[in-house]
């Protein structure tokens, strides 16, 4: 039995192994606690990035990302193990019409949504990632907060799920 | 603790003395250029600034960006997504102030924030005999443009530090206030 669950939980090994903002007290653990309460927030100027490393492999069907004055975010993945090589090959990418290193790379324009959070969805039908690569180009603000990140799917040590 | 990072564009007319200004600021007042050279496109100069009674501070990266029309279109790039924004006109020279409506639309074009701090510098204080511009005058124009009004003398070394930490602090209050409105929307 596999179950699908949210993998991009803290509490299931997920972890912020980079971020380019951090106030102490809006840290980027904030998006993998599970609750939208609590943020991380970017601290001016942009781009600005975070990475979430998966403990292992993971096969992820729909990412959501809860947000605040976002303009636009790019996401990438790497099934790489290291996520310092993430980078490197990101760059490599740009050269080669098709990597396997990076399989997903997506411009999203978010709609502004001025008062209220945005929940944006991105089905992804089961790819493979150990990291993934949030890059927020920019804004309608000088600051914008990341409140939740959500990765339905499965570990890849289980049996993935038909 | 939080420190925040500003890209302060530093614009205005060539010769007005924006650059003489910015390293002022970066050395503490150690470093007043006395030949005039010069900037071609965009200089930027590094410096952290503490806010007065919290432990924060704001860095701020300055665009001392050239006067010249000619580089314009390569500034007009390098500017997107201000921060803050630092308007310096020369106080003997009347031309300056009235291209400063110009320098302000340029760069408040190139955001999608609905607030912009900013502030407007009568730099050259120290030519009394030769002042064109009125401070009355120029205090009116920068309030009905929403920025906050200075005087300096790079020269003399007047209050040549105010308005960087004046922006500094504009900054960090819109980050305060964007946390609070970030609470209320949860």
């Amino acid at each position: 039995m596999t179950k699908v669950s949210d993998v991009c939980l803290s509490s299931c090994g997920a972890t912020v192994v980079l971020a380019t903002s951090s106030d102490e007290h809006y840290p980027p653990e904030n998006i993998l606690d599970g609750k939208l309460e609590t943020f991380w927030t970017t601290t001016g100027t942009f781009p600005q990035e975070f990475i979430i490393s998966f403990n292992g492999s993971a096969r992820i069907n729909k990412l959501t990302v809860q947000s605040y004055l976002v303009r636009n975010l790019k996401i990438e993945k790497s099934i790489s193990k290291d996520p310092i090589s993430f980078e490197k090959c990101a760059e490599k990418e740009r050269r080669e019409s098709l990597n396997c290193w990076i399989l997903l790379q997506r411009k999203i324009y978010l709609e502004n949504s001025e008062g209220q959070l945005q929940t944006e969805e991105f089905m992804l039908s089961g790819c493979q990632a150990t990291h993934l690569r949030f890059i927020i180009e920019s804004s309608y603000d000088h600051f914008v907060s990341i409140h939740r990140v959500m990765a339905d799917g499965a570990m890849d040590s289980m049996s993935p799920t038909a | 603790m939080v420190k925040l990072t500003a890209k302060f564009i530093l614009a205005g007319d060539a010769t007005v003395g924006k650059s003489t200004l910015a390293q002022l600021f970066r050395s503490d007042g150690a470093h007043f250029q006395k030949n005039y050279a010069m900037t071609v496109g965009v200089d930027i100069i590094m410096k952290t600034v503490h806010i007065p009674e919290t432990s924060d501070s704001v860095e701020l990266l300055i665009y001392d960006s050239s006067g010249k029309e000619i580089f314009y279109e390569i500034m007009e790039k390098l500017w997107e997504q201000p921060s803050v924004l630092c308007l310096v006109y020369d106080v003997s020279n009347e031309q300056s102030f009235n291209s400063c409506a110009k320098w302000l639309q340029r760069v408040r074009a190139r955001t999608l924030c609905s607030h912009l701090p900013g502030v407007l510098v009568g730099n050259k204080t120290d030519l009394v005999g030769r002042r064109t511009v009125e401070q009355k005058q120029a205090q009116e124009w920068a309030a009905q443009n929403d920025l906050e009004y200075f005087e300096t003398s790079a020269k003399e070394m007047e209050n040549f530090e105010v308005p960087f930490r004046s922006l500094a602090k504009s900054f960090h209050h819109l980050y305060q206030e964007k946390v609070e409105t970030i609470h209320s929307v949860v």
